[in-house]
């Protein structure tokens, strides 16, 4: 029959401890004390020591001797005492020590050492006691920096066994970090600094409840957490559940985790060395909200907290940004400052735009962790409250919820650097990625629901961040991106598992539902890191090429489609908008919004009385430039070369027409030397130039002529050309497939090429990565595909306009 | 004895444990492969790049149950796991000498 948990455990164990000493005691009296009244001493040392001594823990006792030679007389004796204590069932650790022996450091006498720091009179000499407690205080003052440095060497061993990370399965709760031994190094660094320990006795006390019970469990001094024990512990602490009881356990378990890396680094700090000199070169970063000392971020207005609650988002910037922590005193500023943040944030403010950027910056992953462990993540999404230390609770799962969600974004940063071939395709994904920051946004709340939701989480996980995202001002269409990632975040791993990759089906159904390239791109990446971070081994070499294959045929497939599918005619819409849209790609509506094709539609009415309408407008860092005319011959070529003529430098572009030859093209670029942002009248002069191409006014090839050339790039760096073409990928047109050296003037060159030979440019997907080009044209020459004479005369020609 | 080692379409895995299961073998040791049979793989083209598939990824299961059961093992596994197309995979069936429990030291057919 097991006895009810105890209410006091400190209690329990100071009587267990008790119990010990009246035995020790006993045991003393009858073989020490008559053949030495004097010279020998004895001590209670380590958890004994403290009177924590849990069931089946040894008793460890010291025994101080005046001298050696007292040591050799009293082996005798020695031994029947501990013999009478061993036969009482007790295990006892002992050592024979005189005063001099214990005031030693080195390495083998590091236990030693720390266990006098809770060391306790027991019985015997009292005036060798005295002497020995008299010259304590002095050994721990002088000796305090290598006792520090081992104690905190022993501690990082103990958390790299355990890969640094109080994320076990089945922990052992004496030793893994976030363990019992965490807890005794906190109280011993505060001791040996002289400083006050952390409040962590609720940790404590939830453990030592647990480890009193895992001994009585088993018989013996059993420290593990296995899954059996933890269904039984559930229970016998009236917990609802076992994955409610060890969130209660790693919610301890992080709290002393944390603690004890805290005073881990206050302490290497404090052993300062030359080398930690060097390392202070980082301070030439500080600025006027931060300085930078000893690798850490400090505030240099700490009290700004609280009237600028952005500075603590400026912070994280900061941290995003070069990957440097913040400091501990920074740290405990935000604390004391979190319920002036928690209401500042708690509000409906325009905060994106910030975050957004901790999220595109290098350090992204860490600057999150930090705003998760420092609380202010939770104050911006109180959200995320019901995921903090979720257990999932099986074998597969390693981490609590939001743990789970950190690793996913160090996932893809750890992408970055990646050079294996397995993975480089994926950095290659992320690299191309428009707005990463969207993608790590999806994932911050990709699993945000498992905390209300049974069964189907994603759903819950969407309904969570919408609002959430509303209230800091992610503006429409981006949050449409992230709930579309949220909701369907599932999808690419059940396909992979359950689904025939080489069937043309399963290809079709996937792009049925990502719609677009971008999205593909972005789910694809979003599977791997969450794949990736459900336990370290469970992205497999294996996995990672199921997945890459069903991303290639889904962007196979969706590329594949662009052509064919069309637009039908609704008979619901109003008239002018109903000839606008029939005939256009599918792709079209896919890729717009509904206010954006309402603004299409305007330009369609101005072009029906001016015969041309043009659109520019600025889109975060690129422009768009949008126009709507009838088709006519070189007309694509024509608006390229306008832009080049500007020195405005073409990013993507598309080219849709409907069924009444209406022609809508829009063609992003950059302006890398900032002309019309500088000069607002350019803006103007490039929208009439365009118009006046349009028209036949000007001629682009003035335009061109004004330019000057740009240095050809050097020879190593130079991308071979190659023009491909696919007659089976489209059911009405030719697909050219051009990868070649990007430099200004190139796609109009290429448009122009292909203008020249009578082909028709049904649709444009211009890609760029650095310097080179991925241009696909679909063509067609009289309504339908091209001859093979003509794909031969073509491709001379596109290869010379590839060579510039 | 018999140890049967069957490659399969990964996404038949759900369908070929549920029907073991139908007839009552749960045991089994499912690894994750990759090789090419007759079906060799196939080409693929990326932005351009050719780009070869020529492992393609598989699943192994290995089951070991006793004579008499291989014949209806093998049957309910090549019905589960079949879809008509090439690269459903291939069954090997393989003579097993002697199986031992690690734990309590069970020998031949009381092991499995």
């Amino acid at each position: 029959m097991e006895k009810p948990p105890c209410k006091d455990p400190i209690r329990a164990l100071a009587e267990r401890t008790a119990l010990v000493d009246g035995l020790v005691e006993r045991s003393a009296g009858d073989k020490l004390w008559p053949a030495f009244p004097a010279g020998l001493t004895l001590l209670a040392v380590g958890g004994y020591g403290r009177r924590h001594l849990f069931p089946y823990s040894d008793v460890d006792l010291l025994l101080l001797v005046e001298s050696c030679r007292v040591a050799q007389d009293a082996s005798g004796p020695i031994s029947g005492f501990l013999q009478t204590l061993w036969d009482s069932g007790l295990r006892i650790g002992h050592s024979v020590r005189t005063p001099e022996e214990c005031a030693e450091i080195h390495d083998q006498n590091i236990e030693l050492n720390v266990s006098l720091l809770d060391q306790r009179y027991l019985a015997g000499d009292r005036a060798l006691y005295a002497r020995f407690a008299a010259r304590l205080p002095r050994f721990l003052h002088a000796q305090r920096d290598p006792l520090m440095r081992n104690l905190t060497r022993l501690t990082r061993e103990r958390h790299q066994k355990y890969q640094n990370t109080y994320y076990h399965l089945e922990p052992n709760i004496k030793d893994t970090p976030g363990g019992l031994r965490d807890y005794q190094l906190v109280r011993w660094l505060a001791h040996i600094r002289d400083v006050e320990a952390p409040p962590i006795e609720p940790a404590f006390l939830f453990l030592a409840r647990l480890r009193c019970y895992l001994h009585a469990r088993s018989g013996r001094d059993n420290n593990a957490l296995t899954f059996d024990a933890q269904e039984q512990a559930a229970e016998y602490f009236a917990a609802p559940g076992a994955a409610q009881w060890m969130r209660d356990y790693f919610l301890h378990a992080r709290d002393l985790y944390r603690a004890a890396v805290r005073e881990l680094e206050l302490s290497e700090a404090q052993n300062s060395s030359l080398f930690a000199q060097f390392k202070d070169w980082r301070t030439r970063l500080s600025n006027a909200d931060f300085s930078v000392a000893r690798e850490r971020v400090h505030l240099r207005a700490p009290h700004a907290l609280e009237a600028d609650p952005e500075l603590a988002l400026r912070l994280f910037q900061f941290v995003a940004r070069h990957g440097i922590r913040p400091s501990t005193e920074a740290e405990q500023r935000i604390a004391a400052a979190m319920p002036q943040l928690e209401e500042w944030f708690g509000a409906a403010r325009p905060v994106w735009p910030a975050i957004k950027e901790i999220l595109s910056l290098p350090y992204a992953a860490e600057a999150v962790r930090s705003m998760h462990d420092s609380g202010v993540l939770r104050a911006i999404f109180p959200e995320m409250a019901q995921i903090e230390c979720l257990v999932i609770r099986d074998f597969y799962h390693r981490y609590t919820v939001d743990e789970h969600t950190l690793v996913t974004l160090q996932v893809l940063a750890g992408l970055r650097g990646s050079r294996e071939p397995a993975v480089k395709r994926y950095t290659d994904l992320l690299s191309e990625m428009e707005d990463p920051a969207l993608l790590l946004c999806a994932l911050l709340f990709h699993d945000v629901g498992k905390g209300s939701a049974n069964g189907a989480h994603a759903e819950a996980s969407v309904r969570a961040a919408e609002p959430a995202l509303e209230r800091i001002g992610v503006p429409r269409p981006e949050r449409d991106l992230v709930s579309f990632l949220i909701r369907r975040h599932l999808e690419m791993s059940a396909v992979m598992n359950s689904r025939d990759l080489q069937d043309p089906a399963t290809a079709r159904d996937m792009a049925g539902r990502v719609e677009t390239v971008e999205r593909l791109k972005a789910l694809t990446l979003m599977t791997y890191a969450d794949i990736s971070a459900v336990n370290p081994s469970a992205m497999t070499p294996w996995r990672a090429e199921v997945l890459w294959q069903l991303y290639l045929a889904t962007y196979n497939e969706l590329t594949r489609e662009l052509a064919t599918d069309r637009i039908p005619s609704v008979a619901s819409e109003a008239p002018e908008k109903r000839a606008f849209l029939a005939g256009l790609p599918m792709r079209y509506a896919r890729t717009h919004t509904a206010e954006q094709i309402d603004a299409h539609l305007l330009l369609d009415g101005l072009f029906r009385q001016r015969g041309v309408a043009v659109a520019l407008e600025k889109v975060e860092a690129a422009w768009r430039l949008t126009l709507v005319t009838g088709d006519r011959p070189f007309l694509f070529a024509s608006v390229a070369g306008t832009l080049s003529s500007f020195g405005m430098n073409i990013l993507k572009a598309e080219a849709f027409s409907n069924s009444q030859g209406t022609v809508l093209d829009t063609f992003t670029f950059a302006d890398p030397t900032r002309t019309l942002e500088l000069n607002p009248t350019e803006i103007d002069r490039l929208r009439v130039t365009v118009e006046r191409v349009v028209l036949g006014r000007v001629d682009v090839r003035e335009l061109l002529r004004n330019r000057p050339k740009s240095a050809p790039p050097s020879r190593n760096s130079q991308v071979p050309s190659t023009v491909s073409f696919n007659s089976e990928a489209s059911d009405s047109a030719t697909l050219i497939e051009i990868v070649a050296q990007d430099r200004p003037g190139l796609l109009y060159d290429l448009a122009a090429a292909i203008s020249a030979e009578e082909c028709n440019i049904e649709v444009v997907l211009i890609d760029t990565e650095a310097h080179k080009a991925i241009d696909v044209f679909y063509v067609t020459a009289g309504g339908g595909k091209l001859e093979d004479a003509q794909l031969e005369t073509l491709g001379d020609a596109l290869r010379r306009a590839c060579g510039g | 004895m018999k140890k049967i080692e069957a490659i399969i379409q990964p996404f038949k895995l759900d369908e070929v444990k549920e029907a073991l299961a139908g007839i009552g073998v749960d045991g089994m040791t499912i690894s994750e492969v990759r090789g090419h049979g007759r079906q060799k793989g196939h080409k693929e083209v990326y932005r351009g790049r050719e780009y070869t598939v020529d492992l393609l990824p598989k699943l192994k299961i290995e089951v070991v149950v006793s004579d008499a059961r291989c014949d209806e093992l093998v049957k309910t596994l090549t019905a589960a796991a079949r879809t008509g197309k090439i690269g459903d995979g291939k069954i090997f069936v393989y003579d097993v000498a002697e199986a031992i429990r690690i734990r309590n030291d069970d020998r031949g057919e009381a092991a499995l």
